[in-house]
């Protein structure tokens, strides 16, 4: 008895010591951006956008474990496999769609810092700033590491989605219906609107994310299982967490007939409906994914910039020996905040398209992924099982059909 | 030919071979280099054989009857005779677009890894030569296709693209983990890395290539590199060698550091790796595992030097020439009674200082400082720096000698802490 005690607990801790990179990647993932496209989808489309959080989750686990498969049998970053396999044409598409993607995404987080402050009455022209060098000063000055464990206490608050949407009372058989028999007109707008979605819970740059973190945890195949576990409840808490956004604007936005644009709006809207605690515990839900996004999300950037390019990285390098990657670094950071501070930026444009050029890259990153984790010379006997590439090729033949038909529409309906 | 010819591996990649008769043989894909070659050629490495797609296959031909001329700009690759490269060649040369394009290399003078843009060759009358690889944005560029535009659009502001070359003979490819067959490469410009050098690169590479260049190491070099590995990295690089290997190299470590290592080790996967080395040093290293893991003995080294105070300086001097002991272990000496407690200390400098005729209990400092095994960690530092000590012995609860405390220990112990912190 007490044997079986000790063992269970020793590989309880096991499991902790493992746990990260799927349940911090799953964090990051709604991060302001998210929860605006989410917010928004619930607004206009009510429930009927629902059913797509389905087949996201399941290409999210079926992505993400292919991702640690080939972390721990390689020991090398995705950017580097790419960059060793593809050639440099291939790698410097996707690094230059990855970085223009990645600059609009952390406009998206600072909109998210301005936003959410807002509705706490702090003008945008002090938060923003504020906070954009506080990232940086703790990254640059090291304290990283200690910055991304509180964020991830923090972003228990995510949960928060959960009490804001019951609040607002939802109604749960409508919500059963729009799963299985969804009402949706397919336009430009709503194919944007899923792709965006798409596009936002299964964000490329978080497959490089995801394959380093394993690598810097140094996990082994022993590990696997243990792994396995952590992806499934960070994508469970992903899709649940999204789940709540829509639903809590759905059940209240949308019945109001109430138009939003941004995640902001949808915090305000909600005060008058579900309360001003709801609206708060929104706001401060998006405050907290903002900033942990606004910290990993351009450093990951540099990172695998240049990673991929050959260019020393890494934030325990002096400036000078990695002038390339501080300067990226600092140049995401400030770009993304100074254009939240240009008065009357079109913000939810940019929003909406970083959303969808990240959809559109998606498929061209999970076709180089695909490829390298079949490549028998890298994994040896742990290449994909036919289920993996099933489920991978649909998802890349589905996302390319509906970006096709995304840019053909507007000459078709003509 | 009296001209010579410099030209970038990426400009005759894709490129068709003409015959004689100007008709095309095929498409270039790959360049094979004799890994053997240097010693002749400063450094660089002879081409001896290419890699040609026609008609959908894949054939490798000779060097020897290829020749590469630059006409008007254009590099063209023209061949006199087509003669297939044996196998011993085609399993024993070096790919460049396998094996180093695109992929991470040493830059031995910069101690560090790096990706190789291009790869910069000379046609010369005595053959084609590998000189540098180009690590540089210009080499990105001119891969992308866009480096004449960017050139031009540089120049009208008067400024270049730096460019960043590395000659051959200071770069050692290491990364064949993309290639099927496993060359026998000795690595041999590695070895004049130092070893905590060789550990950061052997870090940073992936699980095949850390594995295959640590294995290339002589057994001295490779427990002095596994020593300044991370433990991640020291887990994963043991569990890749053989049990025999390993145990080899754990051998000539110092037992405070094997015991490090395996206790991040499974258990019995240590106990495999004990069984296997040296009696005496597997005994030293089961007695350090047994201690707590946050107490002074769990850190200590064993390697202790200690006299009796009746010897001579000129004996102790003998005995430290017949020993060779690691400088650590030099700087610090200890002096037992007959029974091994501890009664003093006394260091190099001591015996610097002193005459030949000299007995040990003429200069040796008694009453030491010291510490016990079983004594927690965080009381070290404070010794060391109260004291002004660069190693503090070690006693058990009668007060025998068993081992000491370096500064080094201390430092590292501390130094993770805080990472742990962090």
């Amino acid at each position: 008895m007490f044997r079986n005690r000790k063992a269970f607990f020793r590989r309880f801790v096991l499991f902790l010591a493992i746990l990260g990179p799927g349940i911090i990647t799953g964090s990051v993932d709604n991060d302001a951006g998210g929860i605006t496209t989410y917010s928004v989808a619930g607004a206009i489309y009510g429930y009927n956008l629902l059913w797509t959080l389905i087949p996201s989750f399941i290409v999210l686990v079926v992505i993400q474990e292919m991702n640690a498969r080939m972390g721990i049998v390689t020991g090398k970053g995705l950017a580097d496999l790419i960059r060793e396999n593809a050639g440099v044409k291939v790698t410097f598409f996707i690094f230059i769609g990855l970085l223009v993607a990645d600059i609009g995404n952390t406009t998206t987080e600072f909109a998210g810092v301005a936003g959410s402050m807002e509705v706490f009455g702090v003008s945008k022209y002090i938060s923003v700033p504020i906070v954009g060098f506080l990232v940086w000063f703790l990254v640059v000055k090291g304290t990283y590491k200690i910055a991304e464990r509180i964020f991830l206490l923090f972003s228990v608050s995510l949960l928060m989605y959960v009490v804001s949407a019951l609040m607002g009372k939802p109604h749960w058989s409508e919500i059963g219906h729009s799963i299985v028999h969804p009402e949706l007109k397919i336009n430009t707008q709503s194919l944007a609107m899923i792709i965006g979605i798409i596009g936002t819970t299964i964000a490329p740059w978080m497959q490089f994310y995801m394959q380093s973190s394993v690598i810097e945890k140094g996990l082994k195949m022993k590990h696997y299982k243990y792994l396995l576990i952590d992806i499934f409840v960070g994508c469970v808490a992903t899709v649940v967490v999204a789940f709540f956004i829509i639903v809590a604007c759905a059940s209240t936005l949308h019945e109001s007939g109430i138009l939003i644009k941004e995640a902001k709006d949808a915090a305000l809207a909600l005060k008058p409906l579900a309360g001003a605690l709801a609206s708060q515990v929104f706001a401060f839900g998006l405050f907290i994914a903002s900033i942990f996004s606004a910290t990993i999300l351009p450093l990951a950037t540099a990172f695998y910039v240049c990673e991929a390019f050959g260019f020393e990285a890494g934030i325990d390098k002096k400036w000078d020996e990695a002038k390339e990657f501080y300067v990226l670094y600092t140049g995401i950071l400030v770009l993304a905040a100074a254009i939240i501070l240009i008065p009357n930026a079109p913000l939810i444009l940019i929003s909406l398209w970083s959303q969808v050029i990240n959809g559109m890259l998606l498929p061209v990153v999970l076709v180089c992924m695909i490829l390298l984790v079949n490549n028998k010379k890298i994994m040896g006997k742990y290449i994909n099982k036919p289920i993996n590439n099933i489920i991978g090729w649909s998802a890349v033949v589905i996302l390319i059909g509906l970006s096709m038909i995304l840019l053909l529409l507007p000459w078709l309906s003509k | 030919m009296t001209t010579f010819t410099t030209f970038f591996l990426s400009r005759i990649i894709g490129r068709k071979v003409f015959d004689t008769h100007g008709k095309v043989v095929g498409i270039v894909k790959d360049l094979l280099v004799d890994p053997d070659s240097s010693n002749q050629s400063l450094g660089r490495l002879l081409v001896n054989g290419i890699k040609i797609k026609c008609k959908n296959q894949i054939v490798f031909y000779s060097f020897q009857y290829f020749h590469i001329e630059k006409i008007k700009g254009k590099i063209k690759v023209f061949c006199n005779q087509l003669v297939e490269l044996s196998i011993d060649q085609v399993t024993s040369n070096l790919y460049l677009v396998d094996a180093v394009l695109d992929k991470q290399i040493v830059d031995l003078n910069g101690r560090k890894l790096v990706r190789v843009n291009d790869i910069r060759l000379v046609s010369l009358a005595n053959g084609t030569f590998t000189v540098a690889v180009d690590i540089g944005v210009e080499g990105l560029l001119r891969r992308i296709g866009i480096v004449k535009p960017f050139k031009f659009i540089l120049s009208l502001f008067g400024s270049k693209i730096p460019a960043k070359f590395i000659l051959w003979e200071d770069i050692e490819a290491i990364d064949f983990s993309n290639l099927n067959i496993k060359l026998s490469k000795s690595y041999s410009k590695l070895q004049t890395l130092h070893p905590s050098d060789l550990a950061d690169i052997i870090e940073d590479l992936g699980r095949k290539a850390s594995a295959e260049v640590f294995s290339a190491l002589d057994e001295e070099k490779a427990a002095d590199v596994l020593e300044e590995l991370e433990t991640d990295a020291q887990v994963h690089i043991l569990e890749s060698l053989t049990i025999e290997k390993a145990a080899d190299v754990l051998d000539k470590m110092p037992a405070d550091e094997v015991a490090d290592i395996l206790d991040a080790l499974e258990d019995d996967k240590a106990e495999l790796l004990l069984n296997e080395m040296e009696k005496d040093t597997s005994q030293e290293v089961r007695e350090l595992l047994d201690y707590p893991d946050n107490s002074v003995g769990s850190i200590m080294s064993t390697e202790v030097l200690s006299f009796n105070e009746n010897k001579t300086i000129e004996e102790v001097l003998n005995e430290l020439r017949e020993k060779k002991p690691d400088t650590e272990t030099l700087y610090n000496l200890f002096v037992t009674d007959e029974n091994d407690l501890l009664i003093a200390t006394f260091s190099l400098r001591d015996i610097v200082i002193s005459s030949p005729e000299a007995r040990i209990s003429q200069i040796m400092k008694p009453s030491p400082i010291y510490l016990h095994d079983y004594q927690k960690i965080d009381e070290i530092a404070e010794n060391i720096s109260k004291y002004n000590m660069l190693a503090i012995p070690v006693v058990d609860s009668n007060e025998v000698l068993q081992g000491m405390v370096v500064i080094d220990d201390v430092i590292e112990d501390l130094i993770n802490r805080r990472r742990m912190n962090k």
